[in-house]
C-alpha cells in the first residue's frame, strides 16, 4: 500500500518533468505563432494584438503556468491546424492507435514467446541458429520497409488488404481491424524479432540455474522442465522488455501511421510537427509520453503481483 | 578468440566493412554527378546493363544514389553516436560514481526524457530546428543521449560495487583517478557493444526522418528520402523501394551482428 | 559401517570418459574412473576443483550431457536388485527419466538457488512423487508433509504453501533432501551439499544425511573437496585429481597411511582442528615437497607496550527504509559495541558464521563503510575523527585483501600497474626505485617475474591472492586485514597462500586481522581469537583460550559442529535440531545494553548477558 502511493507520487513528479520538457522544446521554435495564425502579411499592430491577446509576450513562467493550468482543468486549447479543440481530437487517435498497439502486442507475443522458448531449448543446433537468424533479420529491417513491402504484397499484389486509412472500432469493428491489420503486422514483426531473442536470453539463462538440475535429477521429463518449470520464470522479465518496448512502439507507430495513412495518435503527431501547430504539438507529445510513463508503471505493478518473492517480501 | 572467427561474425564485418568502404570509397569510382544528374529519358528504368540497380523518378541511377546514401547514412550515424557518448558518457559516470543525490536528481530527469519514445524526440527536436543535415544529426544525438546515459550508469553502479574498487579506495586513489584509472575501463566493454548498437538505430532513425520529410532534405541522398521518393510509383517501379530498403537492412543487419558478437566477447559476466 | 555379507555392489564405475566441447577442441573431464559403491555405504569422493569428482557423479545420472558433456566411453553398472544390472551410461533419455529421482537421488551444492522461486515448496515436493508414485494430489500432500517430518523441517503443514524465498539456506537444503528421498531411492548422490552452509548448519544437514541412511539403508556418494567431512562421513574414500583416480580405500586407511604422494600432500594441506595444541605460536603447514617455511613469533606486546590496533566499542547500523518517504524504519545492527586489541606482529581473529558482523567490523575499521560510533585507534591515530584527507593517509598503515580474488583485482589494467597503485598514490617511490620495489615484492610473495606484465585473467585463484598480498604489502602497512582471503581457495592452495602469510608476519612485523568462518584455518593462523555472533564478540582470548576451554554456549557449539579431520574420532550427531536465526533487525532508536565481559582468565573474556 506505501509502495502505490510512493509510486504514485514518483509518477506525479515524472509527469510535471515531462510536461517541462514539453513545454521547453516547443518554445525554442523560433516561428511566430500569431504570424502563422494571420498570415506573414498581416498588419504588425495587428499581429501585436494578437500576440497580447495570446499571452506570448508574458515570461516563459507564465506561459507556462497558464499551458499547465490549461492542461490540468481539461481545457487543451485549439489546434492550429485544424481548428478544432483538441482534447476530443486527441482522444478519438488514442483510441485509433490504442487499436494498433493492442494488436501488435498480441500478434508479437503470441509468436516471439514460443519461438524464444523453442530456440533455447535446442540451444546452439538448428531450431536456435534458424531462429536467431530470422529474428536478426526481422529487428534488422525498417518498419516502414516492412510497411512498404506488405503493401506491396497484400495491397497492391493481392489486394486483400486495405492500404491506408482508418474506421472506428465503435462503428464497424471487423473494418476498424482491417485497417489497422497491416500497419499492425509492420510493426509486429520487428518487435516480434527483438522479443524472441529476449525470451531466448531469459530462457538461457533461467535453464542454467540450480533449480533447473534439480528438476531434471527429480525425473521430470524435459519437455516440462523447459515449458512448465522455466517458463514461468520467463514470463516476468521478458513481460518487462515488452512493456519498455511500448516506448519504442510510440516512436514508430508516427512513421507506420503516416505510411499507411492511418489517422490516429502517430498521425497527428506528424502533422502537428510538420505544420508547426505548436498547441498541437505540445499536447500530442505530452499525452504520448505520459502514456509510455503509465504503461511503464502498469508493467512495473503487474511484475510486483506476480513474482511471489515481491509480492510476498 | 574463436569467437572472432564465427560465421556471425565474419558476416557482420564483411557487411560493415562493406557498407563502410562504399560510403569512403564511392566518391573515387563514381563521380557524384552520376547520383544528381537527371536523365528525363530513362526515369522508373528495371535495372539494366546500363543502369545496374534501375532509375529513379527523375532518372538518377539507383545504384550511385544508394552508394552515396551510404556516405549520408554513416556519416550522419556515427556524428549523432558520437555525440551522445559525449553528452551521456559524463552524465552516466557521475550519476553511477558519485550516487545520492546527485544520482536521485539526474536519475529523474533521464527518465522524465525516456518517457518521450527516442523517433518522437529526434522528430520533435528536428522539426522545431528546421529540418537539416546538421539538425538531423543534433536531433538524433539529442535523442539518443538519455539511454545511453543510462546504460554508462548502470555500468558504473556494477562496477563501483567491485571489490577491486574498494581496495583501490583503501589504497588511498582518489575520486578522479578511480574513474580514469577503474570505472573507465571497465565501462569500455559495454559501451562499445552499447555504441555499436546505438550506430545502427541510429541510421534507421536518420532514414525515418528523411522519410517523414524531417530529415535531410533533397536533392541529398539519403536512403530514407529514396524510399520517401519512391511511395508513389511503387506499383510501377517497385525497385525504386526495395533497393534503398535493401541498402538499409544490409547496414542494420551487419551492426546488429556485429554488436551481438562484441556481446559475447565482452560481456565481462562471462570473463 | 558395514556389517552385511559381501554382495554385488550397487554401483559400478568401470573407465568412465567424460569429454566435453572447449573453444579449441575436446577438453576431457574424467579420464579413466573405475570405482564401486556397494549397498547402504557411503563412499566419499574427494579432489579439489578440475578433479572431476562432480562430472563423474553427474554422469551416473546422465546429466553430463545437459552441461554439454559427453559420456565417450567406459560403463556405469546399477544393480538395484537380485540379478538386475542395468548400464546407465546405454540407457535411453527416456528411461532415465523413469530412474531419477526415484531409484537415484540427488542433491546439489547451492540450496539458495536449488528451488524454483515461482513455485510453492509442496508442489515442487509432489511432482516427482506423483510422476513416479502416480499418487493423487491429497496423497502427494500428505507424503510431502511426512518427508518434511523426516528431514525434521518445523511446522511442515504449513511449508506447503510457502515459497523457498521464505526460507533459510539450511531449510531449503532440507527440502532438497527431502525432495531427492521422496521415493526412497537405493543411491543418493550428493555434490557437495554443505559447501555453501554455515558451519553449524553443515552439521545439521549432515547428521541428517547420516541419519537418513541409516533410516533406510541407503548407500550415499558424497563429492566434497573437504577432508574433514571425509573423515567424518565416510565408509570408503576415492580420491581424485585431473579427471583420474589417484587412490581409493578404506577411510581409516586413507587418513592413517596415505600411499599416493597428492593423497599425502592434500592431507598435509588441510589444517585440522586441534593440531595446535600445546603450540605457543601460529605454524605453516608442512606440505611435503615444499621448503620449510618461516613461523610467527609467539605474540609478545611488551616490544612496544602500545596496541597496534585499538576498537573500542565499535557500533556500525545501516538504516533500512521503507513506507511512504522512504524513511528509516529499522536499523540492522551488523556491529555492536564490539572492542578488542591488535599487538605488533601478532594475528587478531574474527570468527564466525555469515551475517555474525565480522566483514562489517573490518570495512568499519578502515572506514571503508563508516561506523555509527564507537574509537578506532590505529597506531596513536584516532582513525573516525579523521577528515576526508587524513583518512587516506591513514590507510597507508591497513591495507585490506579480499575473500574474492578475481574480483579484487581490475581486469583490465596490468597487475604491476595494480601492485603499484598504493605506492603511486601515497608518492613514496617513483621510476626505477618503484620498479625495484615492484619486482621485490612479486618475488616475495612467490611469483615470477614476468607475471608483472601480465592480466588477471592469465592467473589463476591462487597466484591473483598473492598478487592482492603484494598490493597490500606495497606502501609496508602496519596491519593488513584479510577478509577470508583463502576462503575461496582450493585446499592445497590455501596452505600455500597461509603459509606466505605467516611467513611475511615473521619478517615484516605485521599485525593481521585475519577474519574467517573456518575454524581449522584460524586455529593455524592466530594467536588471539574473537568469536562474533549478531555483531557481538562473546568470546575473545588467545588461541588455545578459545580452542582448549571455550567458555560461551556459542562458541562452544561452533567448536562443536566443526567436523573434525580424523576418521577415528566420529563426532556428527544425527539428532542436532533446527534452530532458527535471529533477526540483527532492530527498530529505529532501540538501546541495547553494554556488553560486559567475564574475565575468566587473564587476557580471556566471556560475555554474559546477551
Amino acid at each position: 500500500m506505501a509502495y502505490l502511493v510512493s509510486r504514485l507520487m514518483s509518477v506525479a513528479l515524472t509527469l510535471f518533468l515531462i510536461s517541462i520538457v514539453t513545454f521547453g522544446i516547443t518554445n525554442i521554435l523560433p516561428g511566430d505563432v500569431a504570424m502563422m495564425i494571420m498570415g506573414t502579411q498581416s498588419n504588425p499592430e495587428a499581429l501585436e494584438g494578437l500576440r497580447q491577446s495570446l499571452g506570448l509576450n508574458d515570461p516563459l513562467l507564465v506561459q507556462y503556468g497558464r499551458w499547465i493550468g490549461g492542461m490540468l482543468s481539461g481545457n487543451w486549447g485549439a489546434s492550429l491546424l485544424f481548428n478544432e479543440p483538441i482534447a476530443p481530437l486527441i482522444a478519438q487517435k488514442v483510441l485509433a492507435s490504442g487499436l494498433i498497439v493492442v494488436m501488435t502486442m498480441i500478434m508479437a507475443l503470441a509468436f516471439a514467446i514460443p519461438l524464444g522458448v523453442w530456440a533455447a531449448r535446442h540451444r546452439d543446433r538448428w531450431q536456435d541458429t534458424t531462429s536467431s537468424t530470422v529474428a536478426l533479420l526481422g529487428l534488422s529491417m525498417p518498419d516502414f520497409f516492412i510497411g512498404i513491402m506488405l503493401i506491396l504484397l497484400f495491397a497492391a499484389g493481392l489486394g486483400w488488404l486495405p492500404s491506408s486509412g482508418f474506421v472506428d472500432p465503435s462503428e464497424d469493428f471487423l473494418g476498424a481491424v482491417r485497417h489497422a491489420f497491416m500497419p499492425s503486422l509492420a510493426l509486429a514483426l520487428g518487435l516480434m524479432a527483438h522479443l524472441t531473442r529476449m525470451t531466448r536470453s531469459a530462457m538461457m539463462g533461467i535453464l542454467n540455474q540450480e533449480f533447473i538440475r534439480v528438476a531434471r535429477a527429480k525425473g521430470l521429463p524435459e519437455r516440462t522442465v523447459v515449458w512448465g518449470y522455466a517458463l514461468p520464470n520467463a514470463i516476468g522479465p521478458v513481460m518487462t522488455v515488452a512493456g519498455l518496448q511500448i516506448g519504442y512502439l510510440f516512436g514508430s507507430i508516427i512513421v507506420i501511421e503516416s505510411l499507411f495513412s492511418y489517422t490516429g495518435m502517430g498521425w497527428l503527431t506528424y502533422q502537428a510537427l510538420l505544420n508547426r501547430d505548436i498547441p498541437l504539438i505540445q499536447s500530442t507529445i505530452f499525452v504520448i509520453a505520459a502514456v509510455v510513463m503509465l504503461v511503464n508503471l502498469a508493467v512495473d505493478l503487474l511484475y510486483r503481483v506476480i513474482d511471489p518473492r515481491i509480492r510476498l517480501g | 578468440m574463436r569467437k572472432f572467427l564465427s560465421a556471425k561474425a565474419l558476416i557482420g564485418l564483411a557487411l560493415v566493412l562493406t557498407v563502410v568502404a562504399v560510403a569512403i570509397l564511392s566518391p573515387l569510382f563514381i563521380a557524384p554527378e552520376r547520383a544528381t544528374q537527371m536523365v528525363m529519358s530513362a526515369r522508373l528504368q528495371p535495372p539494366s546493363l546500363a543502369y545496374p540497380l534501375g532509375t529513379d523518378q527523375l532518372g538518377r541511377d539507383l545504384l550511385a544514389r544508394v552508394m552515396l546514401g551510404a556516405q549520408t547514412s554513416l556519416m550522419i550515424a556515427v556524428l549523432a553516436v558520437g555525440m551522445s557518448i559525449v553528452l551521456g558518457l559524463p552524465l552516466g559516470i557521475i550519476s553511477g560514481y558519485f550516487g545520492g543525490r546527485i544520482d536521485n536528481v539526474l536519475m529523474r530527469i533521464i527518465d522524465a526524457l525516456l518517457s518521450f519514445p527516442a523517433l518522437l524526440l529526434a522528430l520533435t527536436i528536428s522539426a522545431v530546428l528546421g529540418p537539416n543535415l546538421q539538425n538531423t544529426i543534433i536531433a538524433i544525438g539529442i535523442a539518443f543521449t538519455p539511454f545511453l546515459a543510462r546504460i554508462v550508469r548502470g555500468e558504473a553502479l556494477r562496477v563501483v560495487q567491485m571489490p577491486y574498487v574498494e581496495a583501490a579506495r583503501a589504497a588511498g586513489t582518489r575520486d578522479g583517478q578511480m574513474i580514469l584509472r577503474h570505472i573507465l575501463p571497465n565501462i569500455m566493454p559495454a559501451l562499445i557493444v552499447q555504441a555499436t548498437i546505438s550506430l545502427a538505430f541510429a541510421v534507421l532513425a536518420e532514414a525515418a526522418l528523411s522519410f517523414l520529410g524531417l530529415g535531410t532534405q533533397p536533392p541529398m541522398a539519403s536512403w530514407g528520402l529514396m524510399i520517401q521518393a519512391s511511395r508513389q510509383f511503387l506499383d510501377l517501379a517497385p525497385w525504386t523501394a526495395l533497393v534503398p530498403g535493401a541498402a538499409l537492412a544490409i547496414t542494420i543487419l551487419g551492426l546488429n551482428l556485429l554488436g551481438d558478437v562484441l556481446r559475447d566477447v565482452l560481456d565481462p559476466r562471462v570473463r | 559401517m558395514l556389517d552385511q555379507t559381501p554382495q554385488q555392489p550397487l554401483v559400478s564405475i568401470e573407465n568412465l570418459r567424460v569429454e566435453f566441447d572447449g573453444e579449441s577442441g575436446p577438453i576431457t573431464g574424467v579420464k579413466d574412473v573405475s570405482f564401486t559403491v556397494n549397498p547402504g555405504e557411503t563412499v566419499c569422493v574427494v579432489g579439489e576443483s578440475g578433479s572431476g569428482k562432480s562430472v563423474t557423479s553427474l554422469s551416473l545420472l546422465r546429466l553430463v550431457e545437459f552441461g554439454g558433456g559427453r559420456i565417450v566411453s567406459g560403463r556405469l553398472w546399477f544393480r538395484p536388485g537380485e540379478g538386475e544390472a542395468i548400464d546407465l551410461a546405454q540407457m535411453p533419455a527416456e528411461k532415465m527419466i523413469d530412474l531419477r529421482g526415484d531409484r537415484i537421488g540427488m542433491i546439489f551444492q547451492e540450496p539458495m538457488t536449488a528451488l524454483n522461486p515461482v513455485f510453492t515448496i509442496g508442489r515442487q515436493l509432489t511432482d516427482g512423487l506423483r510422476r513416479h508414485r502416480g499418487l493423487s494430489a491429497a496423497e502427494a500432500d500428505a507424503r510431502a508433509i511426512e518427508l518434511l517430518r523426516e528431514v525434521r523441517l518445523p511446522e511442515p503443514e504449513g511449508r506447503l504453501r510457502q515459497y523457498p524465498h521464505e526460507l533459510s539456506g539450511g531449510m531449503r537444503q532440507r527440502v532438497v533432501i527431502a525432495m531427492a528421498m521422496a521415493c526412497r531411492p537405493q543411491l543418493l548422490i550428493a555434490d557437495e551439499p554443505t559447501t555453501a552452509l554455515d558451519v553449524t548448519i553443515q552439521a545439521e544437514i549432515l547428521g541428517l544425511i547420516k541419519r537418513l541412511k541409516r533410516e533406510f539403508g541407503m548407500a550415499v556418494l558424497f563429492i566434497t573437496h573437504d577432508m574433514a567431512v571425509v573423515a567424518q562421513l565416510a565408509d570408503r574414500v576415492v580420491v581424485m585429481r585431473h579427471g583420474e583416480k589417484v587412490e581409493e580405500g578404506p577411510v581409516e586407511r586413507i587418513f592413517a597411511d596415505p600411499q599416493a604422494d597428492y593423497t599425502k600432500a592434500l592431507l598435509a594441506s588441510v589444517p585440522k582442528l586441534g593440531e595446535m595444541r600445546g603450540k605457543p605460536a601460529p605454524e605453516p603447514l608442512r606440505i611435503p615437497g615444499a621448503p620449510e617455511p618461516a613461523a610467527p613469533k609467539p605474540a609478545s606486546r611488551s616490544e612496544t607496550g602500545r596496541a597496534v590496533l585499538s576498537v573500542k566499542g565499535l557500533t556500525t547500523r545501516f538504516p533500512v527504509k521503507g513506507g511512504l518517504m522512504r524513511r528509516v524504519v529499522a536499523n540492522v545492527h551488523a556491529v555492536e559495541n564490539v572492542s578488542f586489541e591488535l599487538g605488533h606482529g601478532e594475528t587478531l581473529a574474527l570468527v564466525g558464521e555469515s551475517g555474525c558482523g565480522k566483514s562489517t567490523t573490518a570495512r568499519s575499521i578502515l572506514r571503508l563503510v563508516e561506523p555509527t560510533s564507537g574509537d578506532v585507534v590505529m597506531d596513536g591515530q584516532d582513525i573516525l575523527g579523521l577528515d576526508a584527507g587524513g583518512l587516506r593517509r591513514a590507510r597507508r598503515n591497513m591495507q585490506m585483501v579480499f575473500q574474492d580474488p578475481f574480483a579484487s583485482l581490475n581486469p583490465f589494467m596490468r597487475l604491476r600497474k595494480q601492485v603499484a597503485e598504493p605506492i603511486l598514490n601515497f608518492d613514496l617511490a617513483r621510476g626505477a626505485e618503484l620498479e625495484d620495489r615492484i619486482a621485490f615484492l612479486f618475488d616475495r610473495v612467490g611469483l615470477p617475474r614476468d607475471f608483472m606484465r601480465r592480466f588477471p585473467h592469465e592467473l589463476s585463484g591462487g597466484q591473483r591472492q598473492r598478487v592482492a598480498i603484494a598490493r597490500a604489502l606495497s606502501v609496508n602497512p602496519k596491519l593488513i586485514i584479510a577478509d577470508e582471503a583463502v576462503s575461496a581457495l582450493d585446499v592445497s592452495v590455501q596452505a600455500q597462500v597461509l603459509n606466505l602469510l605467516m611467513e611475511l608476519q615473521a619478517e615484516f612485523g605485521l599485525s593481521y586481522l585475519f577474519i574467517s568462518h573456518d575454524m581449522a584455518v584460524v586455529e593455524r593462523v592466530s594467536h588471539r581469537v574473537g568469536v562474533m555472533y549478531l555483531g557481538r564478540i562473546v568470546e575473545i582470548g588467545s588461541r588455545a583460550d578459545i580452542f582448549e576451554d571455550p567458555r560461551h554456549s556459542y562458541t562452544r557449539a561452533l567448536l562443536a559442529g566443526v567436523p573434525i579431520a580424523d576418521p577415528t574420532k566420529r563426532m556428527l550427531k544425527e539428532s542436532i535440531e533446527f534452530k532458527p536465526l535471529p533477526s540483527p533487525v532492530f527498530p529505529v532508536g532501540e538501546v541495547r545494553p553494554a556488553p560486559v565481559y567475564d574475565e575468566v582468565a587473564p587476557g580471556h573474556f566471556v560475555l554474559e548477558n546477551e
